[in-house]
């Protein structure tokens, strides 16, 4: 069992001597049961800091936000950052820092093990309550207690967890300066990738009338994109900053573009979008499921990203964010490779 | 039969310079016999491929397609095929993975002295392409 009061003593000890500028974890939010990401910048704010089922965030984001604002700013950073990361996270931290995107102390990685549970998943619990308005979450053991305006409610975790958590490999952060909580890995709450092959079971048709409805439906909001600390490009392939239309460009310019994709929500520029994405997060995407909590339609997006982090792990061998010093996943290669499919 | 042409399939074929493309100029030159079909893009080496043709090349119109590059071993580059073998792969079970027919996106290795060999990939794929009928999963919708 993890003790707040650990986490808020070492968050408040590190900025007191310096040796932080920020502690980056969570705190009670305003929407009522879920956490909010929390930038802890002086000694007094640490008490703010909460660990509970709702803090689901993954917020090596904010790393990467403050990463592209020290580029702008063109300052030295000095001290450290301390980041609060549960397994998941800590494999991002670690991606990101394999692709040289920050230096390993640039970051002070407070490591939190979800140890036998994980996160919540919001939409199961909303069909576990029937309407009823969850205000707090907390871990108790292999339950989560949730308390609504009509009571304290004991839900076992396993029912109300994200799928991705139950799935989780490794619910331990190995990269870290300082870690709270037992190392569980190898709990296994579900067999790894157990939705995505419940899912694969099916065939090829039935799989495209599902994911077919599915890309009909995406908005192209871009929130998977925002939300993903793996998708820090400063030009997304959709939205082209490098060749701005301005009043002075001329029709057949515009004409003469390459569009990879186009913006218009439509099922082809959908499809090309999200398989895209998918791709450029083969080998980097650490499950933390984030882009399947921010679609505002409900897009299995998480599953595509499974689906690619399967295929590395059973054809190449291949596990993202397993270390540091570790060569990406389609930037090497091995001679064992398969390639029975070439003819 | 009616006067509706018989559906022949589009394909895109991204060819390696150092050896595919060769190959499919060796088949013309040698006056082999393979159907029209393919529409061949050079490409400097197929590691040079990203994803984003591939689905372009759907997105487009396309009813197959074709990357065909060195044998293992042969690359001009050293090892652009060994990443391209990785690349496609992911590339190959995210279409299937979505429910499009695996018969639509093919790789093959043809040298620059295997025109033969070119021509049967050719001829295999449109034969495996027509019974599928035209692509329009990933086709963008006609303007109206």
């Amino acid at each position: 069992m993890i003790n707040i009061q650990d986490i808020r003593d070492t968050a408040r000890d590190m900025l007191a001597k310096g040796e932080v500028r920020t502690v980056i974890g969570y705190r009670r939010g305003s929407r009522g049961m879920p956490a909010e990401p929390a930038f802890i910048t002086s000694p007094e704010q640490a008490d703010e800091l909460i660990w509970d089922p709702t803090c689901y965030h993954n917020l090596s984001l904010y790393l990467v936000h403050d990463s592209k604002i020290q580029a702008h700013l063109r300052k030295d950073t000095g001290a450290p950052i301390g980041i609060i990361a549960k397994g998941c996270d800590a494999r991002s931290v670690v991606v990101l820092m394999q692709e040289h995107y920050f230096k390993r102390e640039d970051v002070y990685i407070i490591g939190v093990s979800c140890e036998g549970t994980g996160v919540l998943d919001e939409r199961k619990l909303a069909a576990q309550l029937n309407g009823v308005q969850p205000t707090l979450a907390a871990f108790d053991g292999d339950d989560f207690v949730i308390t609504t305006a009509e009571g304290e409610k004991r839900l076992s975790a396993r029912d109300v967890m994200a799928d991705r958590c139950l799935e989780c490999r490794t619910p331990f952060p190995k990269e870290h300066n300082a870690v709270f909580g037992e190392d569980k890995t190898g709990r296994q709450l579900a067999e790894p990738f157990a939705a995505l092959t419940r899912f694969e079971a099916q065939a090829s048709s039935e799989r495209w009338d599902i994911w077919s409805h599915h890309f009909d439906r995406c908005m192209r909001c871009f929130a998977c994109r925002s939300v993903c600390p793996m998708c820090y490009c400063e030009e997304c392939v959709v939205d082209s900053i490098t060749f701005p239309v301005t009043a002075q460009t001329s029709a057949a310019e515009k004409a003469d573009r390459v569009r990879w994709i186009e913006r218009s929500a439509t099922r082809s520029e959908n499809i090309t979008y999200l398989l895209t994405r998918a791709m450029h997060l083969a080998g980097r995407c650490t499950d933390c499921g984030e882009c399947d909590r921010a679609c505002p339609v409900n897009i299995p997006i998480r599953m595509l990203n499974n689906k690619m982090e399967r295929e590395a792990r059973e054809k190449f061998g291949f596990e993202p964010g397993a270390s540091i010093g570790g060569s990406s996943l389609v930037a090497s290669f091995l001679d064992s490779d398969p390639g029975e499919f070439i003819r | 039969m009616s006067e509706q042409q018989a559906y022949e399939p589009k394909i895109v074929a991204f060819l390696c310079k150092w050896c595919s493309s060769a190959g499919s100029d060796l088949a013309g030159v040698s006056r082999i016999q393979y159907p029209a079909n393919a529409t061949p893009i050079t490409i400097p080496c197929t590691g040079a491929v990203s994803p984003m043709y591939i689905l372009s090349a759907f997105n487009k119109g396309a009813d197959g397609v074709l990357v065909s590059g060195c044998h293992i071993g042969d690359c001009h580059y050293i090892e652009g095929n060994f990443l391209a073998r990785r690349k496609m792969q992911l590339i190959m079970e995210l279409l299937g993975f979505i429910g499009v027919e695996p018969n639509r996106f093919r790789m093959s290795w043809v040298s620059a002295a295997e025109g033969a060999k070119f021509a049967q990939v050719i001829t295999d794929f449109v034969e495996d392409l027509k019974p599928l009928g035209p692509q329009d999963k990933l086709r963008k919708a006609e303007r109206a």
